[in-house]
């Protein structure tokens, strides 16, 4: 008896030895679309991939196939990414696709996708690392070809908007084997020189692969590493080079570039000028507002005429004057009136008056005698009488006892 | 004036004028804002009315210096 397999132990064992190879489990592989059949309700795709000579069976399934940016269709050249099994109920090999891209540009796309992945992790393109562009620029970096359009539009809006504007050029190739490094090298080199202020690296519009030096990681690098700030100005037909993610301002065309890189010189001017007239105006202003004010106070009639200040003083003092003089004679003449009611009133005092009405002084002893009992019958005394004295001596007394004489 | 970036002196130059225009200073102060005002509207002037920008090429040499070679 021969031993033998089962249909099913070969095609597991053929199974086995694909799934133990390591180059089949993967790899890329370019081909062109033929047969090629979407399944609407399980959304996986079926189809052939060709070349000139042969075919291979792939399966694209729906949980790879969501995410594709493009239908693909029949004579469609693509890349995909695919690992080889066995269909057993066919007993055939068959291609399992797990991404597809248009071959081509698709190569390209590729190999930039993964590059700016790796690029994207170590923070070449983030956001909190861009500097910003200084507003008024004085001297602008350009990297780029000395014999590009773009070097000359960048140049004709630069002296539109800035005449006075410096450019520092660096010239580079921007397609070919050795753009990517002068590309990085002309960066440098306008850095080390530092005299600019912000740098334009770019080159005019064209196809995916024209624009390839500045998706290079050397360029990247040295955008992301420039100490001035760069613009990038790279074509404009495709989404985005790498140069663009990593600079800190994109432009669209190396026009654009150039606006937004030196500013609008007039426009400045303009508003300078503006605040040199809010100044000067505010100045004499208030200048005009003192001397104003100065004026009003020398049209008083105080220094017309000064001496109406002297005149009222010397009228006050005149006045004062006046009212005292007035004073004193009011002072004088009631002086003057009690002075003679008193010499009147001391005139009728006068003893002379009392001694010619009758009456007489007596004297015992130089003094005046007030009272009886101080004589004694004997005593000299003297008497003085209206028109002259008498020496008397005292014959006998006698004393009233009356109410008058008590006092 | 010490080195100072145009925009700075443009700012410091509105803030002055604003100042000015609302501030309740007196004479003696109103004039030397005036003065500092003047002063840096004729540094912007200087600023904005370089000579004629050159455009000039940067080489880079076989010795590392750098070559600078005016174009036009």
């Amino acid at each position: 008896m021969q031993s033998f397999i089962s249909v099913s132990e070969l095609n597991d064992y053929i199974s086995g030895l694909l799934a133990a190879d390591e180059f089949l489990s993967d790899f890329w592989m370019r081909g062109e679309i033929s047969g090629f059949k979407f399944y609407r309700q399980s959304g996986h795709m079926y189809f052939t991939l060709k070349d000139q000579e042969t075919a291979v069976s792939c399966v694209m399934f729906r949980s790879r196939n969501q995410g594709l940016k493009f239908d693909p269709e029949d004579g469609m050249e693509v890349l995909v990414r695919v690992y080889v099994s066995v269909y057993p109920k066919q007993g055939k090999y068959q291609v399992y696709v797990q991404e597809m891209q248009p071959y081509g540009r698709g190569g390209l796309f590729l190999q930039l996708e993964q590059l700016k992945k790796k690029l994207e992790a170590q923070g070449y393109f983030a956001p909190e690392n861009k500097k910003s562009i200084p507003e008024v620029v004085n001297c602008v970096g350009i990297v780029t070809s000395q014999d590009g359009a773009a070097l000359k539009d960048i140049l004709r809006v630069i002296k539109q908007r800035h005449s006075s504007c410096q450019v520092m050029l660096v010239h580079s190739s921007v397609q070919g084997e050795n753009a990517p490094f002068e590309l990085a090298e002309g960066l440098k080199l306008i850095n080390t020189h530092g005299q600019a202020q912000v740098i334009i690296i770019g080159r005019g519009g064209g196809s995916l692969e024209d624009l390839m030096a500045f998706n290079t990681e050397i360029v990247v690098r040295a955008i992301y590493e420039s100490a001035i700030p760069v613009i990038s100005a790279v074509g404009h037909e495709v989404d985005f080079s790498l140069a663009d993610l990593a600079a800190d301002l994109r432009a669209a065309t190396p026009t654009q570039a150039a606006s937004m890189a030196v500013p609008d010189i007039s426009q400045l001017k303009r508003e300078l000028e503006k605040y040199q007239q809010r100044l000067n105006r505010v100045l004499e202003l208030r200048i005009g507002h003192y001397s104003e004010t100065l004026d009003r106070l020398m049209l008083k009639r105080i220094w017309k005429e000064p001496h109406i200040l002297i005149n009222e003083k010397q009228r006050k003092v005149a006045e004062q004057q006046e009212q005292i003089n007035r004073r004193l004679a009011d002072l004088i003449q009631s002086h003057d009136h009690r002075c003679r009611l008193a010499i009147e009133a001391l005139d009728n005092l006068s003893p002379l008056k009392v001694l010619q009405r009758g009456y007489a002084v007596v004297y015992k002893n130089e003094k005046i005698l007030h009272k009886i009992e101080a004589a004694e019958n004997g005593d000299y005394l003297k008497i003085i009488l209206n028109d002259g004295k008498l020496e008397v001596q005292v014959m006998g007394k006698e004393m009233f006892f009356n109410e008058e004489n008590e006092i | 004036m010490k080195k100072m970036k145009f925009e700075e002196a443009l700012k410091g130059l509105e803030a002055i004028v604003d100042k000015l225009e609302t501030g309740e200073l007196d004479l003696e102060e109103s004039i030397k804002l005036y003065e500092q005002g003047i002063d840096l509207s004729v540094y912007c002037q200087k600023q904005l009315a370089q000579a004629e920008g050159k455009i000039q090429r940067l080489i880079k040499k076989l010795d590392g210096d750098i070559q600078i070679v005016d174009m036009e």
